[in-house]
């Protein structure tokens, strides 16, 4: 008795299984329970291709919607990132909807760019800070044979270049910290275990500081190196603002906030 | 086209399927778990090296690799990978050889890789929210998890592995053959994606 429920319960699941395959007629009742069965499964199987139909128009859909995101967003949004800054070298500095952009191509062993720095950082970093500028950095090391062969301009840019792209916000501070009391050129310059001190002070983080000696944007700093003399830039300082060079003077204080000041906000 | 999608359905419930998934996946984890290892030496060699993976601030495998939890056991994450995979290779081309595992063994292997699947999207979140940066094979390894995850539960669910009541089998076995498991997989990943996006946005390609 037992094995024989046992069996039928067999033959129901298989009719659960499978509806198109006929079943062993053992007799009338179990042919008529199987009907019914059979019935329902179809019924069942209607519904489940209702949903499945469902579910495939929804995954489709999820699909397409990303795609379509991508498209819509993505590609504009970096096409007018590349037109904006074209440049992979330029250091940004400060935020990307700032009005006006001051580009400053500078050698950290030139002591006209540590002039510059002295006359300016401040009204820079408060531009900076209202949001008003972006100072986008670019980074040359062109100085290297005047540091009798400890290549001061790329390891000093090599840290800046560091700091400018994992903790941003130091930048300002470390690049005026690099300028006061600026190694003279044709002296060894800074020693790294210097530059990493001043940088810890500008507010770097240790973790950071300590990797500057492996001088792992060397590479970096040469190819920005290279860009700038590509782009027609013959001496450090030059600085541009909105893309124009400025002619002005570059070593009193308030000539680049009044630069900045007529050429934007538009 | 309906057709078609028929014939997808179909051949997304076989075993042939199913199996492949979970072996190229696994086979795609333990690949990124290898490099992650490999990169894990040299970052205790060197904590700056400058690895192939570092693209920019956000996409970056050193700042992830030297973090605590990059090696919250005290040896390198990607060694579980190392370990756990091969399993599941093993697991999916002897099924794809019509090899039937104890129910046991499955569970027991539904278990193990569910803690897997939630220590990767720890990792995943700590990434995301704590690092702030991403790393590429890290990334592959939530993501060919994941589809690893995805294809044992359908087999568990399917052959009730683990040990579920009539009822809850039944109603897993309808889910599964009504592609409910595929449109979870894949809005999941799509918010995944999402989320990154809506994070990082374009400094993912700084």
């Amino acid at each position: 008795m037992a094995q024989k429920s046992n069996k039928q319960k067999n033959n129901k699941a298989r009719a659960f299984s499978s509806a198109t395959k006929s079943e062993p007629k053992t007799n009338r009742s179990t042919t008529e329970s199987q009907r019914e069965l059979m019935r329902l499964q179809r019924e069942r199987e209607a519904r489940e291709k209702k949903v499945r139909t469902g579910v495939t128009i929804g995954i489709v859909a999820v699909v397409v919607a990303g795609i379509l995101a991508g498209l819509i967003w993505l590609i504009p949004a970096l096409a007018a990132k590349k037109a904006a800054g074209s440049d992979p070298y330029a250091l940004s500095i400060g935020s990307a909807t700032a009005a006006v952009t001051v580009d400053i191509y500078q050698d950290f062993m030139c002591p006209y760019c540590g002039q510059f720095d002295r006359a300016q950082a401040s009204d820079l970093a408060a531009l900076v800070n209202a949001g008003t500028v972006k100072v986008d950095f670019h980074i040359m090391a062109f100085l290297d044979d005047s540091s009798n062969g400890t290549k001061y301009s790329t390891r000093a840019a090599n840290a800046f270049v560091a700091v400018a792209q994992r903790e941003p916000s130091k930048a300002l501070a470390f690049n005026t910290a690099l300028y006061q009391n600026q190694p003279p050129e044709g002296s060894n310059g800074l020693t790294d275990t210097e530059i990493a001190d001043r940088a810890r002070q500008a507010g770097v983080s240790d973790a950071l500081a300590s990797t500057f000696a492996s001088m792992q944007k060397a590479d970096f700093v040469s190819k920005s190196n290279q860009a700038a003399f590509d782009a027609g830039v013959k001496s450090t300082p030059t600085v541009k603002i909105n893309g124009a060079a400025f002619k002005g003077d570059l070593y009193t204080a308030g000539t680049i906030k009044d630069a900045v000041a007529k050429a934007g906000p538009k | 086209m309906s057709g078609l999608l028929e014939r997808a359905h179909t051949v997304r419930q076989s075993n042939v399927w199913i199996y492949t998934t979970m072996m190229l996946s696994a086979c795609v984890s333990l690949l990124a778990s290898f490099v992650l290892s490999v990169d894990a030496i040299e970052l205790a060699k060197n904590p700056a090296a400058n690895l192939a993976c570092n693209i920019n601030a956000t996409i970056s495998c050193g700042t992830v690799g030297i973090s605590w939890q990059a090696h919250l056991l005290g040896f390198p994450n990607a060694y579980l990978g190392l370990m756990a995979e091969p399993v599941v290779i093993t697991i999916a081309v002897a099924s794809l050889a019509k090899v039937r595992f104890p129910r046991g063994f499955m569970l027991a292997a539904q278990v193990i890789y569910t803690l897997g699947l939630i220590f990767a999207y720890w990792l995943f979140y700590q990434a995301m929210f704590v690092i702030g940066a991403l790393c590429p094979w890290c990334l592959l390894v939530t993501l060919s998890t994941t589809l690893v995850f995805a294809s044992l539960t359908h087999v568990n669910l399917r052959d009730n592995n683990l040990f579920l009541p009539e009822r809850a089998h039944e109603a897993a076995r309808a889910g599964l053959r009504m592609g409910i498991d595929v449109l979870i997989v894949v809005l999941w990943l799509a918010a995944v994606v999402a989320l990154v996006f809506a994070k990082y946005g374009l400094a993912l390609f700084a």
